[in-house]
C-alpha cells in the first residue's frame, strides 16, 4: 500500500477503523461524486481557501522557502503546484474560466488517480505555513491541505495514525491509549525520578480540585519525560495549586490534522468538560505545537459556548516568572551548547517566539540561535503527525528533514557530539530523536522545559 | 474595425470587467473568516497592521526575504506600472502639461513627460521580459506555470511594445495627448465621434487600446486578480492578536520559596 503509481503515500486506516472515528468510507465509484460535493461546500465556506485558489501568480516564490520540495525535488511539493492538485479540479468544475478554456488554465476533470495524488502529497506536506510567510500576498497553502485532508476524511481515507489517534482520544482521553491507573502509575514514578535525581518533591496531583489545570502532551508521559518533569518542578517551584485532568492528557488534537469539524470540536468540547467539572481559573498548555495552535487559535471559534477560562502556554508562564526575576535560576546546570528549533506553529501560528528565547537564555550557558529562525524556521518534516513508520514513509521523513539538519549542523553545537537541540514541540521531538541519528548530528533533542526543571535553584 | 475597437468595444469591455469583478469579489465575500489564522508576529494594532500592507504593497516585503533575485523583477515591474498608470491619467488630462503645479515650464513638462513616460514603459518592457525569461529557465518556475501562464506575459509585453512603439517613433507612428484627451472625453460622455478624427487612423493606437481590453476583459477571470486577491488575503492573515495576561492565579512565589515547596521534609519543607 504505501506506493501507488510511483507515489508514496502512508499506511491508510481499514474501513472499520474509520468507523471508529465515526466515517463510513465511500465506496470506490460513488468517490468521485462525494469528492466535488465536499469540494463544493469547502469553497463556499472557507475565505482563505478560495482565495489560495484564486489568486496566485504562480510566481514560484514558496518552492524554496519548503522544506518538502527542498528535500525531495518533487515538482508536485511546491506549495502552488500541492495546491494545484485541487486547483485544477476547482477550475474545472467552480470557474468559468476553467469550463470554457480547460486546458489553457490547467483545469482537469476529477478521477480516482486524483483522489490518490491528494491523499500522497497532502500527506507530505506539514501545513508549517512557511509558504504563507513567503508568499507575497499571503496565500496560506496550509488551508489548502486543510481542506484536501477533510475531503479525504469524509472519503475514508485518513492514515492509520491519524486513525487511531483520533479514536484513542476518544476512547481515553489521550494519543497513546494511556488509561487512568497508567497516568497516575507514571506520574508517580516521575515523582520518584525527581526525587533521585534532583532531590526535590514534586507532587502530580490529577483530578484535584485547583487554580490551575495543566495540559500535558501524553507523549511526555513516555517518551519525553524531562518535560514532564520540568513542568511540575515549575509549578511545585512557585507553589502553584495545579491539577492534570485525567480526561485530557493530551495537549495535542489531530482534527487539527485531518478532521477540523468533528474530531476537532469533539476534543475541545472534552477540555472545556473538564476545566468546568475541575473548577480550574486558568488553563495551561504544556509543549506541543500543532495543540498550542489548535488550543490557543481555534478553541474561540470551534467552543460553541462562552469560554471562562483563559487559556496559556507554560512557557509564556515561565517567562513572565522569569522577567519579574521571581525564579532563581542556575544556566551552569545546562553547560552544553543548545540551540533552538523553533517549531513552526509556535513561530507562525501562535507567535510564541520571544518568551521561549527568555526561557533557555535564563536556562542555559551557551545558546546559539539557527539561521534563519523566528518566524522564518524551518520545520523539522514531522509537522502535522507524518510521522510515519513504514520503510517507504520512513525514507521520506528523512528527507523532509535535511533541510533542518543542514541548520542544525550550521550552528556548530553538534561539533564535539555533546549538543543539544531544543525543540519545544512533541511531534518536533517525536521527529528529531530518530533524525538526528539518521543525519548524524552529534545532538541530543530537549524540551526547553526540561532545561528549565534542570536550571531552577531551589535553596 | 477601428471604429468597432475604439467606439464599440470599449463599452462591452467595461461591462464585462465590472460585472466580472463584482461576481469574483461576490463570491470572495460569500465565502468566510471562519478560524482566525493570523500569522505571527502578531501585529498589536490597527497601525501596525496598516504598516504590514504599506510594507507589502510598496516594498512587496515579503518575496523581498523568500526570493530576492524574483523581487527585483517584479518589483520594477510593478512599481514601473503603477508610474504608467498614472503617467497615462495625468499625462492625458494635463496634456503632458501638469508638472508646472511643481513649477516648470509648459514647454519643460511635456518634456519631462515624454522622458518618464518613456523611460518608465522601457523599465516595465525590461522587468516583463525578465519574468518571462525565468519562466523557461528557472525549473522550479518552469514546474509551476501553464499555458495561461505565459499567455499573460504575452499579451502584457504586447500591451507595452506598441506602447513603446509609439513612445520612441511618436511623430511617425505616435500620437499626441490632445486628439486621446478628446477621444476619452467623448467616449466618458457617450457620444460619437466623427468617423474622421485622428484616433482613427493611428494604427497602432487602436492596436494598443485593443490588447487593454482584451486583458480588462479578461481580468476577473484570471490570476490578474492578485490585485485583490492580496488585501483580501491580508485582511485574513494580519490581524490584531491581543495575548491573555500571563501570571497565574494565586501564586505567591516568594512565599512559596519561603516556605521551602519541594524541599524534601528532613531539610525543613513542608
Amino acid at each position: 500500500m504505501p506506493k501507488y503509481k510511483d507515489m508514496v503515500q502512508p499506511v491508510r486506516a481499514t474501513d472499520e477503523e474509520m468507523r471508529h472515528i465515526h466515517i463510513d468510507p465511500v465506496p470506490d465509484d460513488e468517490k468521485c461524486e462525494k469528492a466535488l460535493q465536499y469540494l463544493d461546500e469547502m469553497r463556499k465556506k472557507f475565505r482563505s481557501f478560495v482565495l489560495a485558489m484564486e489568486s496566485c501568480v504562480k510566481c514560484g516564490a514558496c518552492a524554496e522557502n519548503c522544506h518538502t520540495y527542498l528535500g525531495t525535488k518533487d515538482p508536485n511539493n511546491i506549495p502552488t503546484n500541492r495546491a494545484e492538485l485541487i486547483r485544477k479540479i476547482y477550475k474545472r468544475y467552480f470557474t468559468l474560466e476553467g469550463r470554457w478554456f480547460g486546458k489553457l488554465v490547467g483545469a482537469e476533470d476529477i478521477s480516482l488517480d486524483i483522489i490518490e495524488q491528494w491523499y500522497s502529497y497532502f500527506y507530505q506536506c506539514s501545513e508549517c505555513r512557511r509558504c504563507a510567510r513567503a508568499c507575497p500576498f499571503g496565500i496560506d497553502t496550509c488551508e489548502v491541505t486543510f481542506v484536501g485532508r477533510q475531503i479525504l476524511h469524509w472519503l475514508g481515507i485518513v492514515p492509520k495514525l491519524h486513525a487511531h489517534v483520533g479514536a484513542a482520544m476518544e476512547r481515553v482521553g489521550n494519543h497513546t491509549n494511556l488509561p487512568k491507573p497508567g497516568i497516575v502509575d507514571t506520574l508517580e514514578f516521575l515523582s520518584e525520578e525527581i526525587m533521585d535525581e534532583f532531590g526535590v518533591e514534586v507532587p502530580f496531583p490529577v483530578d484535584q480540585p485547583a487554580e490551575i489545570m495543566y495540559i500535558p502532551s501524553s507523549a511526555d508521559f513516555l517518551l519525553n519525560p524531562y518535560t514532564l518533569m520540568g513542568a511540575g518542578m515549575f509549578f511545585t517551584y512557585i507553589g502553584a495549586s495545579w491539577t492534570i485532568p485525567s480526561t485530557v492528557t493530551e495537549a495535542g488534537n489531530f482534527g487539527l490534522l485531518f478532521d477540523q469539524m468533528f474530531t476537532q470540536r469533539h476534543n475541545v468540547t472534552r477540555l472545556l468538560d473538564a476545566a468546568q467539572k475541575l473548577g480550574v481559573k486558568k488553563i495551561v498548555w504544556g509543549e506541543c505545537g500543532h495543540g498550542w495552535r489548535a488550543a490557543k487559535m481555534y478553541i474561540p471559534t470551534l467552543a460553541d459556548r462562552p469560554v471562562r477560562w483563559p487559556i496559556t502556554h507554560l512557557h509564556d508562564e515561565i517567562a513572565y516568572y522569569i522577567r519579574t526575576n521571581q525564579l532563581k535560576l542556575d544556566p551552569a546546570k545546562n553547560p552544553k551548547p543548545v540551540t533552538l528549533h523553533d517549531p513552526c506553529n509556535y513561530a507562525r501560528a501562535c507567535d510564541l517566539i520571544e518568551n521561549l528565547r527568555t526561557v533557555i537564555r535564563a536556562s542555559v550557558v551557551d545558546f546559539r540561535e539557527m539561521t534563519p529562525n523566528r518566524e522564518w524556521t524551518f520545520c523539522c518534516g514531522g509537522g502535522s503527525g507524518i510521522l510515519f513508520d513504514d520503510p517507504e514513509m520512513y525514507q521520506r521523513r528523512i528527507q523532509l528533514s535535511a533541510k533542518k539538519a543542514e541548520l542544525v549542523r550550521a550552528t556548530g553545537v553538534g561539533a564535539n557530539g555533546d549538543g543539544i537541540l531544543c525543540a519545544p514541540c512533541s511531534i518536533c521531538k517525536a521527529q528529531l530523536y530518530p533524525m538526528v541519528e539518521e543525519h548524524k548530528l552529534g545532538v541530543e533533542v530537549k524540551g526547553l522545559v526540561d532545561l528549565l526543571g534542570r536550571a531552577l535553584v531551589w535553596k | 474595425m477601428s471604429y468597432f475597437i475604439l467606439q464599440i468595444l470599449p463599452y462591452v469591455t467595461m461591462v464585462v470587467f465590472t460585472f466580472g469583478l463584482l461576481y469574483r469579489l461576490g463570491r470572495w465575500a460569500g465565502a468566510r473568516i471562519v478560524h482566525d489564522i493570523t500569522l505571527s508576529p502578531f501585529p498589536q494594532s490597527n497601525t501596525q497592521v496598516l504598516g504590514i500592507f504599506g510594507a507589502e504593497l510598496i516594498f512587496f516585503r515579503s518575496l523581498f526575504s523568500s526570493d530576492r533575485a524574483l523581487w527585483v523583477g517584479a518589483w520594477l515591474m510593478h512599481m514601473a506600472l503603477f508610474a504608467v498608470i498614472g503617467g497615462h491619467l495625468t499625462g492625458i488630462y494635463f496634456l503632458g502639461k501638469q508638472f508646472i503645479y511643481i513649477g516648470t515650464s509648459e514647454n519643460l513638462s511635456e518634456q519631462l513627460s515624454a522622458l518618464l513616460g518613456t523611460t518608465m514603459g522601457l523599465i516595465m518592457f525590461a522587468g516583463l521580459l525578465y519574468l518571462f525569461y525565468r519562466r523557461f529557465a528557472v525549473a522550479k518556475v518552469r514546474e509551476v506555470s501553464t499555458l495561461s501562464d505565459y499567455l499573460h506575459l504575452v499579451l502584457l509585453l504586447s500591451i507595452v511594445t506598441v506602447g513603446n512603439i509609439m513612445r520612441l517613433w511618436e511623430h511617425d507612428l505616435g500620437i499626441t495627448y490632445a486628439p486621446v484627451k478628446d477621444y476619452v472625453t467623448h467616449l466618458v460622455m457617450l457620444m460619437p465621434l466623427p468617423m474622421t478624427h485622428e484616433v482613427f487612423t493611428r494604427p497602432f493606437f487602436v492596436l494598443h487600446l485593443l490588447f487593454v481590453q482584451i486583458l480588462l476583459m479578461i481580468f476577473p477571470f484570471s490570476k490578474l486578480m492578485h490585485v485583490f486577491g492580496m488585501f483580501a488575503e491580508r485582511w485574513i492573515i494580519n490581524r490584531v492578536y491581543k495575548e491573555p495576561a500571563p501570571g497565574l492565579p494565586n501564586v505567591d512565589v516568594q512565599a512559596a520559596r519561603r516556605a521551602g515547596l519541594g524541599l524534601p521534609s528532613s531539610e525543613g519543607g513542608v
